[in-house]
């Protein structure tokens, strides 16, 4: 098995014909699909399926469909070819993962979606996403407050393709354009990248130097523009990001990055898990498959009771 | 569910198959379709239908006094849930608590956009309650308190935030655009609302659906 895992992983491009030949082990296999690992929200989403996957006693075949839709299709068939129990996807698209979870229902695979949702109903079991408007609402308040009701700020976006993008700018903006006093100068994507996010503020900064604040859709980007500004001798600007990684918790208790908001990702992709195996062994659907799970407001109060997105007590 | 004889034929077909699989039909669910997609969904208009009309009354039936509600809360979550909360709420979220508060205005926040009056409502002076009067209004309390809203009955959290946010909106229009603004301390204040207790040590705030303040004193 292990053997057969590490060449999968190793060679998964090659592995639909692989899949097909593959012998029947599989009785006990979960797929776990999610983005690019290179942010530490998707691996620990990873690292905390895994582990309760195999304290559940499965296999687990940990994937990455790097924002590719395409990609993400290959994946599935994979996990469909492999004879997977369940897929745990945390997906690449809202519209276009539809059809590819449609396709593991048909093959008879189940879905248990965590973190972006899609826009479906009854094709996937599950749906277990964190209330992205809601985290976004508790970042915009904090961030209004910080910026004493006024001024000009800047908010990076995430990945377009990514449905939490565009849920968290709104929550942001149904807050902020709720203050005519604070006033957007720029707006532009950094596509949830560190580098990315350092460049585009280094350069909106050049254009902008009256800048007050920086919202960030997630905490890389945040990361990113914190640097910049850092870099600029413009530690003055206020930063708050989304997710609450440890990288922006140290950053808070150091003084850099104000706030950020703490998505459950690794009590998310556990439940999601959990839920699977309940579906596999007792073929029993969670009450409702639309699930949502609150954020919490991380700042310089509770910053230091954070680690790997979870609050201890 | 597969044997390896069956897999490989799954497969094939599948793959065979995909060209007709793109083609084939994705139904739309009928909660989709409630929610409504695209140029159809009107948050507004829908929180307009819905209020007089089921909105105020489940909130006059459903509402306990403040003090009452928000002492049951600190003490038994579950039970004040049962009895003032939303029974379809989301398992993970927390309870929502449909109140009516009266008492008198301590101290009143009209500098800031989303405006506030802090309420002492067992007469010892001090505030019990923060109740928003707009026009920035925090949260989705309104929407949350209600048991015939499902999350479930949405295309996506958009849609679904989008018709919280127009809960907030209409009740600002409609009700707290109109109270006055100034020299509110010493008011009497009479309002039927919704609030989600928070782990802070800010006050319970209160976003009302209808709301009275007396004359000056």
């Amino acid at each position: 098995m292990k053997l057969t895992r590490r060449m999968t992983l190793a060679a998964f491009a090659g592995m639909l014909a692989l899949g097909t030949a593959a012998p029947a082990y599989a009785a006990d296999l979960i797929a776990i699909i999610t983005p690019s690992h290179d942010n530490p929200f998707f691996k620990a989403e990873a690292v905390g399926a895994e582990a309760k996957a195999k304290e559940l006693g499965y296999e687990a075949l940990v994937l990455v469909h790097d924002d590719d839709a395409n990609k993400q299709s290959e994946l599935i068939d994979t996990a469909i070819g492999r004879g997977a129990k369940a897929i745990i996807l945390d997906n690449a698209g809202a519209d276009a993962t539809v059809a590819a979870v449609q396709k593991a229902k048909d093959a008879g695979v189940p879905s248990f979606l965590i973190d972006r949702e899609i826009n479906a109903t009854g094709v996937a079991v599950a749906q277990i996403v964190s209330n992205n408007y809601q985290g976004a609402q508790l970042g915009a308040q904090e961030f209004v407050k910080l910026m004493g009701e006024k001024g000009n700020f800047v908010e990076l976006v995430g990945k377009e393709s990514d449905t939490n993008a565009g849920i968290r700018s709104k929550g942001y903006h149904d807050v902020i354009d709720d203050y005519p006093d604070l006033k957007m100068v720029a707006q532009q994507s950094a596509n949830w990248s560190q580098t990315e996010a350092y460049s585009k503020m280094e350069s909106i900064l050049q254009a902008n130097p009256d800048i007050k604040g920086v919202i960030s859709g997630n905490d890389t980007m945040a990361m990113g523009a914190y640097a910049a500004l850092a870099a600029a001798g413009r530690k003055d600007v206020i930063v708050v990001g989304f997710d609450g990684s440890n990288d922006v918790r140290d950053s808070i208790t150091s003084g850099g990055i104000k706030a950020t908001v703490l998505q459950p990702a690794f009590a998310q992709a556990q439940m999601a898990v959990e839920q699977a195996n309940d579906f596999i062994k007792n073929k029993k659907s969670p009450a409702e498959e639309k699930q949502l799970m609150d954020c919490v407001l991380v700042n310089g109060d509770n910053a230091a009771k954070l680690e790997t997105f979870a609050l201890t007590n | 569910m597969f044997n390896t004889l069956t897999r490989p034929i799954f497969v094939a077909l599948f793959l065979a198959a995909i060209g007709s699989l793109t083609a084939c039909k994705i139904l739309p669910t009928p909660s989709a379709e409630n929610g409504g997609t695209g140029s159809a969904f009107n948050p507004d208009k829908m929180v307009e239908d819905i209020w007089a009309a089921k909105v105020i009354p489940y909130l006059q039936q459903k509402a306990g006094p403040f003090p009452e509600v928000h002492a049951l809360a600190k003490t038994d979550p579950a039970a004040a849930g049962a009895k003032y909360g939303n029974p379809k709420k989301q398992a993970n979220s927390p309870w929502t608590f449909a109140v009516r508060l009266e008492g008198k205005v301590v101290a009143a926040n009209t500098q800031s956009r989303a405006a506030t009056m802090d309420i002492d409502a067992d007469g010892d002076g001090k505030a019990d309650a923060r109740v928003q009067i707009g026009p920035a209004m925090r949260g989705t309390a309104l929407r949350d308190s209600l048991d015939f809203i499902q999350f479930n009955d949405f295309t996506n959290q958009i849609d679904f935030a989008q018709f919280g946010k127009a809960f907030n909106a209409y009740a600002d229009k409609t009700v707290l655009s109109k109270l006055p603004r100034e020299a509110l301390e010493g008011r009497s204040v009479e309002v039927l609302g919704a609030y989600t207790p928070g782990s802070g040590q800010d006050l319970p705030l209160v976003t009302p659906a209808e709301a009275k303040i007396g004359p000056k004193p």
